[in-house]
């Protein structure tokens, strides 16, 4: 049986996406009990509620914050029996949205429906706060981090910093050109005075620690503040996925 | 965050220390202190400093090294390149301005070509031994043209 749990609407278009994915669940014969997240009842309170119903399909309806709510709420319940979580992603910017994204209500039922399950990895920042997107620090100036991973350590100057579920860590630092005549070149050809010094490095265990508390965020919520360890929970969680799509990881990675 | 197999890259403003392992590329900026390895490629930029030994399948140098390297299949030193240390490659390509100081060797060709060190050494010594004898007999025998 299913049980699903819509993000509270945004506005009235979203209002009827949600009502016409509830008229044809029940079309497909994957109808089952619909909640509705609220200031009053949060994702994990209703997820609760389902786990104590004992329904073995959590369908989560809404952006990245929203799913990844339900995905913390669902690992941290420890549940003794197969629970599969459908995905239905709303917010076609997300990166949710480019595997979990459908063209249509049909498609989004016909996959639930059909119930291809995927094991993925989920990333867990101590000591409760699982997501299945990336967590980031966004520094408003160039920041001091220093990042123990595995078997280094890194001192870095970083403005912005993101770790994928899997434990992809990815450091930019922004540097403006300096160069007058560079800079009206780029201009001229409209090109951005800004370049991104990157660094890539992939990990198990991360630990981040700054100078100055910086906020960690998933999606738009801070979930932590440095320093702070983040860990990877390898095939933690069963999905449902598309059918028609060989999918491995949330970012291409089999762990 | 978009994710490709791109392997592992440390940006300029990044001091490393501690061994860095990927299976993919390492692309090195910033400095690392300790080791590096891949199965793959390791790219040394310009920028780079590394301080420990650097293992690759193909390793390309144009920042400083200080250090071994080994390089499975080649090295590539660049002009802006430095190497302190010894390198083991089979094929080693060292370009004009480069600075390597240290030893190098291919021990699978040598191997291939059935030609060892001590042989080429013992080859050397006999040339330089035959010379000064033969200065000897030509003293010895000072008329031998008249």
């Amino acid at each position: 049986m299913y049980y699903y749990i819509f993000e509270q609407p945004r506005n009235a278009r979203e209002r009827a996406d949600f009502e016409k994915i509830r008229d044809i669940a029940r079309e497909f014969s994957i109808s089952g009990e619909v909640s509705q997240a609220s200031p009053a009842r949060s994702p994990e309170e209703l997820v609760q509620i389902a786990i104590e119903k004992n329904y073995t399909t959590i369908v989560g309806i809404g952006n990245d914050a929203h799913i990844n709510k339900i995905v913390g709420a669902i690992l941290n319940a420890n549940v003794t029996y197969p629970l599969a979580l459908g995905i239905i992603s709303t917010d076609p910017n997300s990166l949710l949205h480019e595997r979990w994204g459908f063209t249509s209500p049909q498609e989004a039922c016909e996959t639930l429906k059909f119930r291809k399950l995927e094991k993925f990895t989920v990333g867990l920042i101590e000591p409760n706060i699982y997501y299945l997107t990336s967590a980031r620090i966004e520094c408003p100036k160039p920041t001091r981090i220093i990042l123990e991973v595995d078997h280094w350590k890194a001192e870095a100057i970083i403005d912005r910093m993101e770790v994928s579920n899997n434990l992809y860590i990815l450091l930019e630092r922004y540097i403006k050109e300096k160069s007058l005549i560079k800079s009206a070149y780029n201009w001229l050809i409209g090109k951005d005075n800004i370049s991104a010094d990157q660094s890539i490095f992939k990990g198990k265990i991360i630990k981040i620690d700054s100078a100055e508390p910086l906020p960690v965020l998933v999606g738009d919520n801070i979930v932590a503040k440095t320093p702070v360890n983040i860990y990877r929970k390898i095939n933690a969680l069963n999905i449902i996925c598309k059918r028609d799509k060989i999918m491995t990881d949330i970012s291409s990675n089999k762990s | 965050m978009k994710q490709q197999q791109v392997g592992t890259i440390v940006g300029s403003s990044v001091h490393l220390t501690g061994a860095i392992k990927d299976v993919s590329d390492i692309s090195i900026f910033g400095s690392v202190d300790g080791e590096v390895t891949s199965e793959e490629k390791v790219i040394i930029e310009e920028s780079a400093k590394v301080k420990g030994p650097v293992s690759g399948r193909e390793v390309i140098v144009s920042g400083y090294v200080n250090g071994t390297i080994s390089a499975k299949e080649r090295l590539e030193l660049n002009a802006s390149g430095v190497i302190k240390g010894n390198i083991e490659t089979k094929n080693l390509l060292i370009h004009s301005g480069a600075t390597f100081i240290g030893k190098s060797s291919m021990p699978e060709k040598k191997v291939e070509e059935g030609f060892t060190p001590e042989e080429e050494f013992e080859a050397e010594t006999e040339t330089e031994e035959e010379s000064p004898l033969a200065a000897k007999d030509e003293e010895e025998d000072p008329d031998k043209d008249i």
